[in-house]
């Protein structure tokens, strides 16, 4: 009996500390017409909250479907496969990986970036610094079509010889006016990465900069 | 005189086609059943036949079309029209419209003859709504008898969400008895003209590139005649495939003296194919939509979505920086325009068209959205 009464009220805290947390993200959710989608997908939402995801992503995601017009169990499923990939993308980038971490490789994962590769991408950059930006590069690379081992070895290059986020963010944008102008994605991208490293130190000269835990 | 408009039709259309070849043109043509009813005759099955160009250009946009209903002896008519749509350099809100047209037609109800008649319009241009006034002359001969016609009308209109809706008067005077006569009118024999005004309400609903509308026009005699008229025409517009589009519609269509066609109701079933590049009202791809960022000092940037999309089309942008909600659009020229400024980070974008499917810019990367759909990907430094 007891053991129903602490359920019970466990089950109630809960359904009202996910509510307002909801409420508090200004939970677009609540726009999805059919009452009882609505409330799976609150309840998919709040089972990612319990597994201590960030439930933002999740949140846009739900609306991004209302706004499109989805089924409301497609929001639900859409909902719950970004909770997983919310999930491995957090077993990728152990230890502690931020919110905009996890979030860059969901995204990462959904456009067809291969696990590992997430895991490169960590090992690659100092521990603490944010990887997020490069894990975007990355995606918006491979979703122009340039081989994901040709964009991760471009990447990581560029982060070993200490090119900034914004180099490394830029590079997206510039690769999109090449092929426009007619190079291979492949191509594009090895002619932006070439002109950012051209500006960076040399790579001994990387490695006396680069941070205490990394240097040889 | 329809062989002075037909020339003059052909002039402007071979000076737009050489103006305006920068742009992405439309054809598309009209082939279909009609039951017309004449009054005080029994319905006529009639065939139809329609030809419609649009070429835009930088400034202006020239249209015309000809169409063609035939029923044997007791109903032929031939029409066509060409007009230029010019866009104000010193206003994006500034629209001017001017054109001709011209008819032969042979009516068991309302005679033989033909028709010249002008317009002129002139248009301003909101975010969501606008007005126009406007003005027409025309001249008819109608079994050897000449006369003429004005027309004088102003209107309002609005858009909001999927729905349109408008509202307008005119004012029309006329010496053209015999069209008048053959509503059912009789004639005083004291005027020599007639004075009509129009009001009219039109409300069109649109989704993705299906539309259903509905034009209601009330019709008071002021001078020469108190005759009143009611009538409600419908249509609706199902877009079978990319380029092939199926017309429904029915009601009453007024007497029109400035055109000089007669009062009839009809239903007509027609089926429109679309031919060469496929036009911006049926599209919903995203060819139509480019995205740019303008960096700012310090990082992050201005997103530009702009779609060059007519200005009645209702047109979206959403994405995950505006938690898919979609932005207000504002018109800049043949474009419709979001801004927004957004800090470093990676973004995805959708653009919709006339609550069609959400397609990702032109020229971002294109990604899948877990909906069946797509989004466009940037990243902004």
């Amino acid at each position: 009996m007891n053991r129903h009464r602490v359920l019970f009220v466990a089950l109630v805290l809960a359904s009202v500390s996910v509510a307002p947390a909801l409420r508090a993200q200004g939970t677009p959710v609540l726009g999805i017409a059919d009452a009882r989608a609505r409330e799976a997908v609150e309840r998919e939402i709040a089972r990612a909250a319990d597994r201590g995801l960030p439930t933002r992503s999740l949140i846009a995601k739900a609306q991004e479907g209302v706004t499109k017009r989805a089924a409301g169990e497609r929001i639900r499923a859409a909902v719950a496969s970004q909770a997983r990939r919310l999930e491995q993308a957090r077993d990728l980038l152990a230890p502690s990986p931020s919110e905009a971490e996890l979030v860059a490789g969901a995204d990462a994962l959904a456009v067809g970036v291969p696990a590992p590769m997430l895991r490169q991408i960590r090992a690659a950059y100092p521990a603490g610094q944010s990887v997020a930006m490069p894990l975007d590069v990355l995606t918006e690379l491979i979703a122009r079509g340039v081989p994901a081992t040709h964009a991760l070895e471009q990447i990581t290059d560029l982060m070993k010889r200490g090119a900034s986020s914004a180099q490394i963010a830029g590079i997206g944008a510039s690769v999109q006016s090449d092929i426009a102008a007619g190079l291979t994605p492949d191509a594009a991208l090895e002619v932006r990465a070439r002109g950012v490293m051209s500006l960076l130190p040399s790579p001994a000269a990387a490695s006396a900069l680069a941070p205490s835990g990394r240097r040889p | 005189m329809i062989r002075r408009a037909a020339a003059l039709l052909l002039l402007l259309a071979s000076a737009a086609r050489m103006g305006g070849a920068q742009r992405l043109p439309e054809a598309r043509m009209e082939v279909g059943y009609a039951s017309v009813s004449q009054r005080g005759f029994d319905p006529e099955a009639a065939a139809l036949l329609a030809v419609f160009w649009r070429q835009p250009a930088t400034n202006w946009t020239f249209l015309t079309s000809g169409n063609l209903t035939y029923a044997q002896d007791s109903l032929a008519a031939a029409q066509g029209v060409a007009a230029f749509d010019f866009e104000w350099p010193a206003s994006e809100h500034m629209r001017t419209e001017v054109g001709v047209a011209g008819a032969s037609f042979s009516l068991r109800s309302a005679g033989r003859g033909g028709n010249g008649n002008a317009f002129l319009r002139q248009h301003f241009v909101g975010t969501s709504g606008g007005s126009w006034v406007g003005t027409g002359l025309g001249r008819t001969n109608r079994d050897g008898v000449v006369s003429s016609s004005g027309a004088l009308d102003a209107g309002l209109w609005y858009r909001f969400g999927p729905a349109y809706v408008s509202a307008s008067l005119a004012r029309t005077t006329s010496a053209d008895w015999p069209l008048l006569r053959a509503s059912g009118v009789v004639r005083d024999p004291e005027d020599d003209r007639f004075e009509l005004l129009d009001a009219l309400a039109t409300i069109e609903l649109r989704r993705g590139p299906h539309d259903i509308s509905l034009l209601f026009t009330g019709r008071n005699g002021l001078g020469g005649t108190n005759a009143r008229f009611r009538a409600l025409m419908g249509t609706a517009t199902v877009q079978a495939t990319e380029r092939v589009a199926v017309l429904l519609a029915g009601g009453r269509q007024l007497a029109d003296p400035l055109r000089g066609l007669p009062q009839a109701d009809l239903v007509t079933v027609s089926a429109r194919i679309s031919l060469g590049p496929q036009p911006l009202p049926v599209m919903e791809r995203s060819e139509i939509a480019q995205a740019q960022v303008i960096p700012m000092a310090g990082g992050g940037g201005e997103l530009v979505v702009r779609v060059l999309a007519n200005d009645t089309l209702f047109v979206q942008v959403a994405g995950d920086f505006s938690e898919w909600q979609p932005l207000p659009m504002e018109r800049d020229g043949a474009f419709w325009v979001a801004r927004v400024r957004l800090p470093p980070g990676k973004y995805r974008v959708a653009v919709a068209v006339n609550q069609g499917q959400w397609r990702a810019p032109r020229n971002l990367a294109r990604v899948r959205d877990d909906y069946g759909g797509e989004a466009g990907l940037l990243v902004i430094p």
